[in-house]
C-alpha cells in the first residue's frame, strides 16, 4: 500500500514540474522553450494517475481517510491545474491585444481543449472511488466539514474581490490598456477557481486535524 | 469559568457486544466507518439524532453512552 501512495504522490510531483514548465515555456526560459515539453510531461502523468487509481484504487489513499476525504483530495488536485490553466491563460491574453476578445483564440483553444481533459480526468477518478467506496456517501460529520470549509472559502473569495476592485481603482490610467473585457471576465473566473481552492484546502486540511 | 466536554463509552460497549466492529456499528448508524473512528477517539461530537442511533445500536441508554463532563 505504502509502495502505491509513493508512486502516486512521485507521480503528482512530476505532473506539478510539467505544470511549472507549461508556466515557463510560454515566455521561454534561458532561451529554451519548455511549453510543450511540460504539457507533455503534465498531461502523461495526469493520465497515468487516473490509471493507477484505477488499478489501485483501494491502495493509494490511506484505509483512515472516508470517502468525502478522498474526494476532497481529489477536488483539490484537479481544481488546483484548472486554476494553474486559468492563471496560464491570463497571463497569455495581454499579449495578444485585441484578439483576446474573441471566444476562440490561440490562447483559449489549448485552455479549452485542456480544461475538457481535466473535467473528464475528474469524473472518472470521482466515479472510480465513489464505486470503491460504495454505501455510505457523505454523513453528518463530512456535511459539518464541508460547511465550515465553504465558510472559510466565502470570507476568501470576500477579500479577494475587495483586493481586486482596490487594485483596479489603484490602476493608473496608462497600466490600464491592457484590461481587456475578455481579461477580466477570465479574473472572475480565477476568482471562483480560487474559492473552491480554499474550500478543498480547508476540507483537506480539517479532517487532518480531526484525525490529529 | 469551567470548560464541560462530551466523552463517550463507544469502543467501550461495541467491544462487550461480540464480533460488532467499527463496520457493524457505522451500518447500523448510516454513517461511514471514519465518523465511528473520530467518535471512540472523541475527536468529534455528534448530533443529538446520531447520539440516539448509536446508543440504540448499542443497546444501552443514551447518558450511559455520552456524559457532558468538566474537562481535566
Amino acid at each position: 500500500m505504502i509502495r502505491n501512495q509513493r508512486r502516486v504522490q512521485a507521480l503528482l510531483a512530476v505532473a506539478a514540474l510539467g505544470a511549472a514548465g507549461m508556466f515557463l515555456g510560454g515566455k521561454g526560459w534561458l532561451g529554451i522553450d519548455f511549453g510543450p515539453v511540460g504539457a507533455a510531461v503534465l498531461y502523461v502523468a495526469l493520465w497515468a494517475f487516473v490509471i493507477y487509481l484505477a488499478k489501485y484504487a483501494g491502495e493509494v489513499f490511506p484505509e483512515e481517510w472516508s470517502p468525502a476525504e478522498k474526494q476532497a483530495w481529489v477536488a483539490l488536485v484537479f481544481v488546483a491545474l484548472i486554476g494553474f490553466h486559468v492563471l496560464n491563460l491570463l497571463a497569455a491574453l495581454p499579449d495578444l491585444g485585441p484578439e483576446a476578445d474573441r471566444l476562440r483564440n490561440s490562447a483559449t483553444r489549448p485552455f479549452w481543449t485542456n480544461l475538457g481533459l481535466l473535467i473528464f480526468g475528474w469524473i472518472g477518478v470521482s466515479s472510480m472511488l465513489r464505486k470503491q467506496d460504495a454505501g455510505v456517501g457523505l454523513d453528518e460529520r463530512d456535511l459539518r466539514v464541508a460547511h465550515a470549509a465553504s465558510r472559510y472559502a466565502d470570507g476568501a473569495l470576500m477579500l479577494l474581490v475587495i483586493c481586486l476592485v482596490v487594485t483596479l481603482v489603484a490602476l493608473p490610467e496608462y497600466s490600464r490598456t491592457w484590461l481587456r473585457p475578455s481579461i477580466a471576465a477570465n479574473v472572475l473566473i480565477a476568482l471562483l477557481v480560487a474559492r473552491a481552492l480554499v474550500e478543498n484546502i480547508c476540507t483537506v486540511l480539517r479532517y487532518r486535524r480531526d484525525r490529529g | 469559568m469551567n470548560e464541560f466536554s462530551v466523552r463517550n463509552r463507544i469502543r467501550e460497549f461495541r467491544q462487550q457486544r461480540a464480533e460488532m466492529t467499527q463496520a457493524d456499528l457505522a451500518r447500523a448508524c448510516d454513517v461511514t466507518r471514519q465518523t465511528i473512528i473520530a467518535l471512540e477517539a472523541e475527536k468529534y461530537s455528534p448530533s443529538l439524532e446520531l447520539a440516539f442511533k448509536l446508543a440504540r445500536a448499542l443497546e444501552r441508554n443514551l447518558e450511559d453512552v455520552f456524559q457532558y463532563q468538566e474537562k481535566k
